[in-house]
């Protein structure tokens, strides 16, 4: 399972870094995020991301971010990017993959291939973008677009830290393929002076099994 | 034995070359080849079905010893991105022996505009109807000796034609709820039914080719006074046309994650059941099916399928219009459920136990007549080596009682036969894991 991804501060941040103790406010800080579900329990893999009260100057440079196919799954499951972002999608695998989206915000599809066959495709719409391989009908994955440089996914203890938040005020909102829409908590409004804050979030009802549970051993892709 | 493994050492090397030359394509071919061999010891009063016996088992005392189950090789070519092809070429050197193909189908998967995804395969193929044959070749991950219903399906159920299905998430972008519908056309099977009702429900491994010809028992022939005064050799080819119209299936399927599968499929071959063609009668067969799969604690998994239907053949008159003096004019209904659980251990161990409980009996109204009645089980383990060896032991005791035993070939109406099969599998793959 992947691990807890904090993003590289943005171009924006590193200007603060830059010109931190010359001017006021542009002290960065980290936020802490855990996600704990109806008992109380860490839930991994949640999208939790900040959108600023103000807009951000938009940043340029956004890393290409990496949804990888290994051992017929998407790695990581739950792939979180700022709108705009170039996604490159390496197979691998020994088997071809031929992966492919019907999801409003991103419709394509990327035929049969192995290794790094096609250019990475950027994602320039907010929301949710299901993926699936048109050969292995049990893989499934999220790219989750989201409209600010300020994001993280939960590690195995349902924490996530979003890195160099510039001082300002925030709605922080967490996402889970795992939860029905309505269960999500509302957004959370954190303002950051410079110093790390700390915000725990609940998702209510009931979650949806995760995607590979069931170590039976059971064939699940049968025809 | 020995021809199979004569044939088994060629068609590896063959498979090797044929590997190499198709390499340069990447997975575009694919083949993969596997060898089934082992060790029987198997206890049966009246023989094996296969060599003209009254037992309802694969092996019998006659065949102890050495036995290769199957050589198989099965094709998968990639036409198009969304077009593929899959042939399955079986060698097994029981009944008609030789090599014959199970499989031969086109499938098309276009890649979905919405949350529907859509399939269609176009041959001859299985029915997505056995929980347990999920495996290359319709092989089994558990058992060796396949469910009844699954053997059955295996021996006498092999639709030529085409079939459609579709799958939806149902809900939420995440939503573990997932509805699957199939529905199918399809020539040949007009026979179906016809081994079942003569042998009873058997447990093997034996999948009929599309060309077998399978031995029944022997048809008795009755005098006037409605004393049996011989038999006669009969067979069957399961995947004949006879009547010319198409039979069908269609079925719909839930599943919740990979925790919870539930299966509810109605089959039909709708033959003609006074037809006859080539030496065979229509046997009009009908079945409806419940599968059950779930992902329980401790890592064991359930499995159960119960399947019911029907079967009608009448035998009243000769095509050419004479009287048969056969007048076992056949309505019967069949039925067989089995529970299946079955946990791996550390990945590569797996333990699985698995109680089979059967049934053909005539319907009411008619002279009673228990065609077939009783249970078996199965306890077998498995151990996968590497993805090329897997070896493993497996034991099946099957309690019968059949009153045609008695009534037809002066047998005991009931018997227990039991078997014992030590086996190891050799997989090669070209372009693929094997």
């Amino acid at each position: 399972m992947p691990t807890s991804r904090a993003i590289r501060p943005s171009v924006q941040s590193a200007l603060c870094l830059l010109t931190l103790g010359m001017a006021g406010g542009c002290a960065a800080a980290a936020l802490d995020v855990t996600v704990v579900d109806e008992h109380g329990a860490p839930i991994e893999l949640v999208a939790v991301y900040a959108v600023p009260d103000k807009p951000v100057a938009s940043a340029p440079a956004k890393p290409t971010a990496v949804m990888d196919q290994k051992h017929k799954a998407f790695v990581p499951h739950v792939l979180v990017v700022q709108t705009g972002t170039s996604v490159d999608f390496p197979n691998n695998d020994t088997v071809s993959h031929h992966v492919y989206s019907f999801s409003d915000p991103k419709s394509f599809e990327l035929p049969l291939y192995k290794g790094d066959a096609h250019p990475p495709l950027v994602f320039d719409k907010p929301g949710i973008v299901v993926l699936g391989c048109n050969i292995h009908d049990d893989m499934l994955g999220y790219i989750y677009v989201v409209d600010t440089p300020y994001f993280a996914t939960t590690d195995d203890s349902g924490k996530a830290r979003i890195a160099a938040l510039p001082a300002g005020g925030y709605g922080v909102r967490v996402w889970t393929p795992r939860a029905r829409p309505g269960d999500l908590p509302p957004d959370v409004t954190v303002t950051l002076d410079g110093a790390d804050r700390g915000v725990a979030l609940q998702i209510k009802g009931k979650l949806a099994a995760e995607h590979d549970q069931g170590g039976s051993g059971l064939s699940w892709q049968r025809y | 034995m020995a021809t199979l493994l004569k044939l088994a050492a060629p068609s590896l090397a063959l498979a090797a070359l044929a590997g190499g030359a198709l390499a340069a394509d990447g997975d575009r071919h694919q083949v993969r080849i596997e060898v089934d061999a082992g060790h029987v010891a198997a206890h049966s009063d009246m023989g094996s079905w296969l060599d003209d016996g009254l037992g309802k088992l694969r092996y019998s005392e006659d065949d102890g010893g050495l036995n290769a189950g199957r050589v198989f090789l099965e094709y998968r070519g990639r036409i198009a991105p969304t077009l593929s092809t899959t042939i399955v070429a079986d060698y097994v050197d029981d009944a008609s022996a030789g090599l014959g193909l199970t499989e031969a189908y086109l499938e098309w998967r276009p890649i979905p505009a919405s949350n529907n995804q859509h399939k269609v395969r176009a041959g001859a193929f299985y029915p997505p109807l056995s929980l347990e044959n999920t495996e290359t070749g319709w092989h089994s991950p558990f058992s060796y000796s396949y469910s009844a219903i699954d053997t059955w399906l295996g021996e006498e159920i092999r639709p030529i034609g085409v079939e459609w299905s579709m799958r939806r998430r149902l809900g939420f972008a995440g939503s573990p709820h997932e509805l699957r519908v199939f529905a199918a056309g399809f020539y040949g099977n007009d026979p179906a039914g016809t081994l079942l009702w003569w042998r009873g429900w058997s447990m093997h491994d034996r999948q009929s080719r599309l060309n077998d010809e399978l031995p029944l028992t022997p048809l008795p022939i009755w005098n006037f006074q409605g004393v049996i005064v011989g038999y006669r050799e009969q067979y069957v080819e399961p995947f004949q046309e006879i009547d010319h119209e198409p039979g069908a299936y269609a079925g719909i399927e839930w599943r919740y994650a990979r925790r919870v599968l539930l299966q509810l499929a109605r089959y039909d071959n709708r033959a003609d059941p006074n037809a006859f063609a080539a030496g065979y009668w229509g046997w009009h067969t009908a079945f409806t099916q419940v599968g059950v799969q779930l992902s329980l604690p401790w890592e064991l998994g359930l499995l159960a399928q119960w399947l019911d239907g029907e079967t009608y053949w009448i035998a009243g008159s000769r095509p050419d219009g004479t009287l048969s003096p056969v007048a076992a004019l056949v309505e019967d209904g069949f039925e067989s459920k089995y529970l299946m659980l079955s946990r791996a251990v550390r990945g590569n161990h797996r333990f699985s136990v698995r109680y089979d409980d059967f049934e053909i009996a005539r319907k009411e109204g008619l002279p009673a007549i228990v065609s077939d009645e009783g249970h078996a089980w199965t306890f077998a383990y498995r151990y996968e080596r590497s993805a090329r060896l897997s070896a493993g032991l497996e034991w099946l005791r099957m309690e019968s009682r059949r009153d045609l035993w008695r009534d037809f070939y002066a047998a005991p109406a009931s018997a227990t036969e039991w078997q014992l099969r030590l086996q190891m599998s050799y997989r090669v793959g070209m372009n693929t894991a094997p």
